[in-house]
């Protein structure tokens, strides 16, 4: 599975385009994890905890994205996009969109 | 995860082009018959066997429940990927990366919860009731004074038996920095309680249970103690510092957690409160015996109160005030060796409640 974030694969043409697919990953940090990162919020530096958790959830989506081109007969997504975004109470929880053309090489 | 083009071999189909995701616990091969139709197999990751064949320099995956299926990857990268993750599981949890973040995690946590309930149970206290003690007397009196208004009991004071009691009060000569004033509230609870600054409110179902005039030195004294010793400020400090403290650390996370520590800090609060009764007894007693009043005063005055509860109130440990047997137990003890003497000018103002 080749994904890429350009339109193109270079060498490989595409053969068959199959349409625009998605994956969102929605997770919370939970209540501890929240304490260290308030706490590094107070000391300064970088939230190892939060950057786990959103690598995490960029991942998961990623991996789901993946699962669904291969369950529709891709072997490639291009273009793909990823959003961050916060939902949730007071923007508690972190969503990772990921969205792409799946496609035949 | 990670991704590879391999052929896949099957013996009910021809060779075919397949991709091949590889998870934490599973392996997904999709590839697309030649009829067009799009098929996709999932092997659990802990039955198969990788194996890398060098002279062909090709990465064969079998899969031990289903003999005869064959994925063939060009390269070693995959042999190498699913020998490291087969390694990881063969590990006990605790040698596993993550486990022993966890352990590292949960460690550095018990650490900062330790210290935030040292800072909770002993530095916070401290510090309240440091500032507490800072609290001008004047302060306090506004403070009591605005509690008692909001109060709302002026309407139901007896001013007469208010007047006796000050004016008793005034004859134990009890010298203090306080403004003493005591207001006799007409209502059937058995109960007084003192405001800080210098505010004293004895209800008249109480006044009219005492009997002698050491009950009501001895209700007295134990109340003027809690003024005297800033027993209000210092819990309302204390409430206060744990409540802003509390709010700093959980305020954000809802109310689940604020309803469990509200509990905990209320019986906390409870435990300080008994020992605060403890030391209006115990001065209080300190005031009678000095001005050889009857420190039986106190033991009439706690049956006084025995006999207004309920039998199977509270224990002890739920309760605001220690068990009443407990304290008639402790004045008791302390009081053997008072001297006793009948004080005839408070008993005469005693004599005028009547």
């Amino acid at each position: 599975m080749i994904i890429t974030t350009t339109s193109t694969v270079e060498g490989k043409p595409v053969q068959e385009y199959m349409g625009i697919i998605n994956a969102q990953s929605i997770v919370g940090a939970n209540i501890f994890k929240d304490i260290f990162a308030g706490l590094r919020d107070v000391f300064g530096g970088r939230s190892k905890t939060y950057e786990k958790v959103l690598e995490q959830a960029k991942e998961d989506a990623l991996r789901e994205l993946s699962q669904k081109a291969q369950s529709m007969g891709a072997n490639g997504i291009l273009g793909v996009d990823l959003d961050f975004e916060t939902v949730g109470n007071g923007g508690s929880m972190l969503m990772v969109i990921a969205t792409g053309t799946a496609v035949r090489l | 995860m990670k991704s590879y083009f391999g052929s896949y071999y099957s013996p009910s189909t021809e060779p075919v082009a397949a991709t091949v995701l590889v998870f934490d616990r599973n392996l997904s091969i999709g590839y697309r018959y030649p009829n067009g139709r799009n098929a996709m197999i999932d092997w659990p990751l802990k039955e198969v066997e990788a194996k890398y064949n060098a002279p062909t320099q090709q990465t064969q995956l079998r899969n031990t429940k289903k003999p005869g299926e064959l994925l063939v990857i060009e390269g070693s990268e995959a042999a190498t990927y699913i020998q490291a993750i087969h390694a990881e599981r063969q590990k006990p949890w605790y040698q596993r990366s993550n486990g022993r973040e966890g352990i590292r995690n949960s460690l550095l946590l018990l650490a900062l919860m330790g210290g935030f309930v040292l800072l909770y149970i002993l530095i916070v206290p401290w510090l309240s009731e440091n500032m507490a003690g800072r609290v001008a007397a004047k302060t306090e009196q506004q403070l009591g004074d605005a509690v008692y208004n909001a109060m709302n009991l002026q309407a139901q004071e007896d001013t007469a038996a208010s007047r006796v009691l000050n004016q008793f009060f005034k004859q134990m000569a009890i010298p203090s920095a306080y403004d003493i004033r005591i207001s006799v509230i007409k209502e059937g609870v058995v109960n007084a309680f003192a405001l800080p600054g210098g505010r004293i409110v004895v209800y008249s179902a109480l006044l009219h249970k005492i009997n002698t005039y050491p009950e009501l030195a001895a209700l007295l004294s134990h109340e003027f103690t809690h003024v005297n010793n800033k027993h209000s400020t210092k819990s309302i400090f204390r409430k206060l510092g744990s409540k802003v403290f509390i709010g700093l650390l959980f305020g954000r996370f809802g109310s689940v957690a604020s309803v469990l520590i509200h509990h905990a800090d209320e019986l906390k609060s409870l435990k300080y409160s008994r020992s605060l009764e403890k030391e209006a007894d115990m001065e209080g007693l300190a005031l009678l015996t000095k001005r050889n009043i009857d420190p039986a005063g106190f033991t009439g005055l706690f049956t006084h109160l025995k006999e207004a509860v309920p039998k199977g109130a509270m224990p002890a440990f739920l309760a605001s005030h220690p068990d009443i047997d407990k304290r008639i137990a402790y004045i008791k003890a302390a009081s053997t060796t008072a001297k006793v003497e009948t004080d005839s000018s408070l008993l005469s103002i005693f004599n005028q409640l009547k």
